[in-house]
């Protein structure tokens, strides 16, 4: 018996995309794993726990999937430097498994071949075997692991078959290093791993002859063509947002309903002070502004979860291509673009699949004008005031309709010249994608996937608006006035001040003071604008948001300039509407850019040029309106 | 869908996979273009075989297996001769 190591061994899972990676590392590591993000990196390597037969522990990476180890995509730079032990705080693997797919077993060699050759101990887990001989494949594991010389072990890992048979492989001591035999003789590397290839396939893969037509070729014939193919498309990201907005609702409202009944709970418990306006004004109703909006996230990233992993997302990717390319960019953009409706958080996260640089960080800037869902209590608010009349008209549905397009149409504009400016790549970046074969989907994976992403939300937003919350709160708060109205405690406080500084700058747009500092309140997030301007105008919250609003709007409408004008006409609203359509006015959205972009200089260049474009645009729709003696 | 007359035009010398016709089976002969390594990647190597499923702004084909879209810059450097 070799000698037992103090730390226990790693081993790393690698493999193409689409060959079932994720699925043996989750079988694996069962509870135990957890997801690392590494500093100035944007691409997660996930890490977790296993034991081998004998009861020794193992540390298990499931290293991002990638193509080659050539470096050519994030990706698969964070796959090489994990192979070669360069990753900070990821120990050098003891042995890997390369995880391919039975079905593309020629393909998928080629990553298995490279990772051979860095002279790490492997076993290979070929993997979806089923599917493979349901296409008539011949396969033969024992003459391929003769032929790479490590041990290969058959796998269905879906079915949770080949589990305990790659356990068993990773018992100690680990198999010894293969000799990469294939690059013995010929000058070029490529050439040589493409004829050995060729000659194992032959010998332990045999393809049948002919092609058969499956279910995923006809079902693509339908989903692809140039005429049905959109019909479903647009079907499909209908029914989504249809979904996300009527199923979130609620859990939205359960959960609004018992922050109120626990902030009411703890106002009853607590004595009249400041620390008790803290916790309940502060605390609990800004960390609870961000928890309402969970369901909706966990919803979209369930939609988006089932629609990866039955394989529609890279056909939506393709028939979006066209579409794309008139704003500079590619089909992979319009996933990220697609989930910023919802949020710009989970839509800037899921740029990680784009193999370009710049076409990445162009997506990223664009992402926030996608009108997300916390700009419709605002646009809730306000759009029943553009023509004076109650909530839930067709009419305020066009303009709502005319909202999205507005933020979108900008959202190419801007794309396309952005990315423009940025110039060509250094290295040309073609659109190519795989189409994987329809699967149902794998719940499991889909369910811890989407309660990480839950999770990540609720900790990594919930610490900033915790704190903005408390900052919020004082700047509202103090210095105290002594009068009973909140309207004139909040003029006499500090963000009131404030107001009356920057009236001068937001009075050309068409706005007060007043508005000015609510609008000033809604950076940290937009929806606090309309519990500000209720605040503000001094009108009591009711437990129906819809009554709430009602009655912020009677208030408004009558509120008037000193000398007597009144403050909110249609042209103002829409031009607060023009500011909210573009502002970047979520400090998360902006924390998140920093990270994925790996700069605080682009997430700041982003809210500055957003804040900037939103200002000026206002400052048109007000002025030009003006003149034109609306 | 019939295969295009081009494949048989050209059954003598290699075509672009671009130029080749829908539900065509083809052999790539050789890969020429800066992202010859990135398609060896993706399995579009000598010698292997392949099926174009669809034209267009990209191209769908079938490689060892897989339903691969590309785009037509790419499906250029590939060079590819008629099987049957």
């Amino acid at each position: 018996m070799s000698t037992v190591p103090e730390v226990p061994p790693t081993v790393a899972l690698v493999g193409n995309p689409n060959s079932g990676k994720s699925t043996i590392f989750n079988a694996l590591t069962g509870k135990n794993q957890r997801v690392g993000n590494f500093a100035g990196v944007t691409v997660e390597v996930k890490v977790g726990e296993t034991y081998n037969p004998h009861g020794k522990k193992l540390h298990v990476l499931d290293l991002p999937g990638c193509y080659s180890l050539r470096a050519n995509s994030p990706d698969e730079k964070i796959a090489l430097e994990a192979l070669t032990g360069q990753l900070p705080k990821t120990a050098k693997p003891d042995l890997v498994v390369c995880v391919v797919d039975a079905s593309n077993l020629e393909r998928h060699l080629q990553l298995a071949l490279q990772v051979i050759e860095l002279g790490l101990p492997c076993v290979l887990a070929l993997n979806m075997v089923d599917v493979a001989e349901k296409s008539g494949l011949r396969l033969d594991p024992a003459k391929l692991s003769e032929e790479l010389g490590i041990p290969v072990v058959p796998m269905q890992a879906k079915a949770g078959k080949g589990i305990t048979d790659l356990k068993q492989a990773l018992r100690h001591p680990f198999p010894p290093v293969s000799e990469a035999t294939w690059l013995a003789n010929a000058e070029s590397d490529e050439n040589d791993r493409r004829d050995f290839i060729a000659r194992l396939c032959e010998l332990a893969a045999r393809r049948p002859d002919s092609q058969q037509r499956t279910l995923s070729d006809k079902l693509d014939s339908f989903l692809l063509h140039p005429f049905f193919g959109w019909v479903a498309l647009v079907a499909v990201m209908f029914c989504v947002f249809w979904a996300i907005f009527s199923f979130a609702s609620i859990p939205m409202d359960l959960i609004d309903g018992a922050l109120g009944g626990f902030g009411g709970w703890v106002e009853s418990l607590m004595q009249p002070g400041d620390f008790r306006s803290l916790l309940v004004d502060g605390i609990i109703a800004g960390v609870g502004g961000v928890l309402v909006f969970l369901p909706q996230i966990i919803l979209l990233f369930l939609f988006i979860g089932l629609l990866e992993s039955s394989g529609y997302m890279s056909r939506a990717a393709f028939l979006m291509d066209g579409v794309m390319a008139k704003a500079g960019l590619s089909g992979k953009s319009f996933l990220p673009l697609f989930s910023s409706f919802a949020c710009a958080i989970p839509g800037v996260m899921a740029t990680r699949t784009i193999d370009s640089a710049k076409e990445r960080l162009v997506t990223i800037f664009v992402a926030p004008w996608m009108s997300c869902s916390a700009r419709l209590p605002v646009y809730f608010l306000v759009v029943p005031l553009i023509l004076g009349e109650k909530e839930g008209s067709w009419k305020q549905a066009l303009i709502l309709f005319g909202i999205y397009v507005l933020g979108t149409v900008t959202a190419f504009v801007v794309a396309r010249v952005l990315r423009g400016r940025l110039g060509p790549e250094a290295t040309t970046s073609h659109f190519m994608l795989e189409l994987p074969s329809y699967r149902m989907p794998q719940w499991g994976y889909i369910l811890r996937h989407v309660l990480d992403r839950g999770w990540a939300f609720v900790r990594k937003a919930g610490t900033v608006i915790l704190g903005l919350s408390i900052l919020l709160w004082a700047l509202v708060t103090y210095p105290k006035s002594d009068s009973e109205d909140p309207g004139e405690a909040l003029a006499h406080s500090a963000m009131g001040r404030i107001g009356e500084v920057i009236e001068p700058v937001v009075k050309p747009l068409g706005f007060d003071g007043r508005t000015g500092t609510a609008i000033l309140t809604s950076f940290a997030a937009r929806e606090v604008f309309v519990s500000s301007i209720g605040i503000i105008f001094s009108v009591e919250e009711t437990d129906d948001d819809v009554e709430t609003r009602s009655l912020i709007r009677d208030k408004i409408s009558k509120a008037t300039w000193p000398d007597g004008r009144p403050l909110f006409t249609p042209l103002t609203m829409v031009s607060l509407l023009v500011f909210f359509i573009y502002a970047l006015q979520c400090l998360p959205t902006t924390a998140v850019v920093a990270r994925e972009a790996g700069s605080w200089k682009w997430a700041i260049g982003q809210f500055v040029f957003m804040s900037g474009f939103a200002y000026l645009a206002s400052l048109i729709v007000f002025q030009v309106g003006r003149l034109m003696g609306f | 869908m019939t295969p295009s007359s081009t494949t048989n035009r050209s059954a003598q010398s290699p075509v672009t996979l671009n130029q080749v016709g829908v539900n065509c089976d083809v052999r790539i002969s050789s890969l020429n273009g800066p992202a010859c390594e990135r398609l060896r990647d993706l399995g579009f190597c000598e010698q292997m075989q392949l099926r174009k499923i669809s034209n267009g702004r990209n191209l769908i084909c079938t490689v060892c297996g897989a339903k691969m879209a590309i785009s037509r810059d790419l499906a250029e450097q590939v060079l590819v001769s008629p099987i049957r």
